[in-house]
């Protein structure tokens, strides 16, 4: 661990000791609940059941990952799950840097006056909007279909928000020079802009990402229990209910590690930027 | 302005305005008409019939749709307080823990905390189901280990909201941790080393210097706490749908039943504009009290 930070010696000290063993003790806690599902999805159904229970499964086997896909169609969940989450990403990766462009660099009548409306609805629940929005995607013809998911989701204000933050840092002559050279405003945003803030683009898309793999709410209001449209959460809500003994565990804890990978995987990625994107919205915003 | 410039202005900002007027802001303002109305959410809007204040004398009248609510409104309110009262202070420790250099992990420390952020809230609640389970579980197995008799978590009406509060703090403090850290490296240093010389412990440097510099900070967490504990929908919809004895129904949960699943969209409509007008409250009353006057720097 210290050779993270290379340039710092650690005194050995009582007190350093009792810092790092906090930290330590911390992290595992905290880290506890995923080793364990984990660890979970690898016992038996025997070892599953077991009082007091098994830490650590004696024969480690996949068995529970080869028989969940056939319990719920876990293949079809992954794929519409994935679709739900890239699509909704991409549009609001999109969307917000035109957004954020124009509230970061044009002048017009009315723009803090609009700027602030959208930055309210970033504070609504959105149970306070449910109700009638399952009725306005009904008159649209998306009810229960993957549709209806995604479109009402392909911009939102927190997007804008950020960006605006970010390009607002962006070098006004750097655009202006590329407007005497006669370039297209969206050729500018895309050419020119958006290579400047690649790190809000990186923040943004695991935002909108992870936000959109794991929501549940709307996706089991408006697919209306079609479960061929059935994201992997809402597969994975299901699994438990078709088996509630200690039986199903293990099948259980194999679908949530599933289903956990894309966006844990995304966030080791992408981590430094979302970290400095919180900085950059929370504290200066 | 020219003509090209209003053009651009209008392309660039029309796909997100137009998105998000449309599906938030047009459904904000029927949910505030539909809550004066009766209206099955089955059918189109034209069949909602103007009721007045009906649905919000029902709400705090004396039937079982007031006690409903008024049930799944406290739930909310005990559920809100206990979440901001537990995250605020472990997101300030934790933040300390992550930003001092003094020793070592403190990166893979916010990297833990962090992970289970974008851990979805539904394999959350499964894991956290096996884990408080009462025979099975190994949380009443360690609490054996140190001589504390094994609790009931979800199974009792007693435990059940206070154990969803735990399973949510766990998963949402890295977000609130990575926010006090944002604040914490916005302090000078300076500070430190001028407290240092007229001899303040640390102790003392932290409430003198630490605290009431991350006043601002505190201040939109806990903000964001509240918004993000009115939300709380996965553990209960997956778990204990509102029980054991109703001691689990959210607001979340109550209004998607009586709105969706029951199609009274008016009722639940109002529901939703209590709801929201309580939050708008609850904010006002959080910046008066927090907020940084600036006569105490």
């Amino acid at each position: 661990m210290s050779a993270m930070r290379p340039y710092r010696r650690y005194p050995t000290t009582w007190r350093w000791t009792l810092v790092s063993l906090l930290v330590l003790a911390i992290a595992v806690a905290a880290a506890f609940p995923l080793v364990w599902m984990v660890l979970s999805s690898l016992k038996t159904p025997e070892e599953s059941m077991q009082v007091p229970p098994v830490w650590w499964p004696g024969s480690p086997n996949l068995n529970a990952y080869t028989e969940v896909a056939g319990v719920v169609s876990l293949g079809r969940s992954f794929v519409n799950s994935a679709f739900i989450a890239l699509v909704t990403t991409v549009a609001i990766v999109v969307t917000s840097l035109m957004a954020g462009y124009a509230f970061a660099k044009y002048r017009f009548k009315g723009r803090d006056w609009l700027f602030a409306i959208l930055i309210a609805t970033m504070f609504l629940p959105p149970i306070v909007t449910l109700i009638p929005l399952y009725r306005l995607t009904g008159y649209l013809g998306l009810n229960a279909n993957l549709l209806g998911v995604v479109v009402p989701n392909l911009a939102n204000a927190f997007g804008i928000f950020l960006m605006r933050q970010y390009i607002k840092g962006v070098p006004d002559d750097l655009i202006d020079a590329a407007r005497v050279d006669g370039a297209s405003e969206f050729l500018i945003l895309f050419k020119i802009v958006a290579p400047s803030v690649l790190p809000a683009i990186a923040a943004l898309t695991l935002f909108a990402f992870v936000y959109h793999w794991n929501s549940y709410l709307w996706p089991l209001t408006v697919l209306q229990g079609n479960t061929d449209q059935y994201p992997i959460v809402i597969s994975l809500s299901r699994l438990l209910s078709y088996n509630r003994g200690a039986m199903n565990t293990g099948l259980v804890m194999a679908g949530a590690t599933l289903a956990v990978l894309p966006p844990v995987i995304l966030f080791v990625f992408l981590q430094r930027f979302f970290v400095d994107s919180i900085v950059a919205t929370g504290v200066k915003g | 302005m020219t003509g090209r410039q209003t053009r651009s202005t209008i392309g660039m900002l029309a796909p997100a305005t137009g998105l998000i007027a449309i599906f938030v802001l047009v459904p904000m303002v029927l949910t505030i008409g539909l809550s004066f109305t009766q209206w099955s959410t089955q059918t189109g809007f034209e069949t909602a019939s103007f009721v007045g204040l009906a649905n919000f004398t029902d709400l705090f009248g004396p039937t079982s749709i007031g006690r409903d609510f008024r049930a799944a409104f406290g739930n909310t309110a005990i559920y809100t307080a206990l979440s901001v009262a537990l995250i605020l202070p472990l997101s300030v420790v934790l933040g300390l823990l992550v930003h001092q250099t003094f020793a070592p992990g403190g990166i893979v420390l916010r990297t833990v905390l962090f992970s289970t952020y974008m851990v979805p809230m539904i394999a959350v609640a499964l894991v956290w189901s096996k884990l408080y389970s009462p025979t099975e579980g190994p949380i009443n197995q360690m609490l054996g280990w140190v001589g504390i008799p094994p609790q009931t978590w979800l199974s009792s009406p007693k435990t059940a909201l206070v154990s969803i509060v735990i399973l949510n703090v766990w998963q949402q403090v890295g977000y609130f941790t990575v926010l006090a850290v944002a604040g914490l490296t916005q302090i000078p240093r300076s500070l430190y080393e001028a407290a240092l010389v007229d001899g303040a412990s640390a102790w003392m440097q932290f409430w003198r210097i630490t605290l009431p510099l991350l006043r601002n900070t505190l201040l939109f967490s806990a903000v964001i706490a509240v918004i993000n504990a009115v939300q709380v929908f996965e553990p209960v919809a997956l778990i204990t749908q509102g029980g054991p004895v109703n001691s689990t129904n959210v607001m979340t949960y109550h209004i998607r039943r009586v709105g969706i699943e029951r199609a009274q969209g008016g009722l639940g409509s109002a529901m939703a504009v209590t709801l929201m007008l309580s939050l708008i409250v609850v904010i006002v009353i959080l910046f008066a009290l927090l907020r940084d006057r600036g006569e105490q720097r």
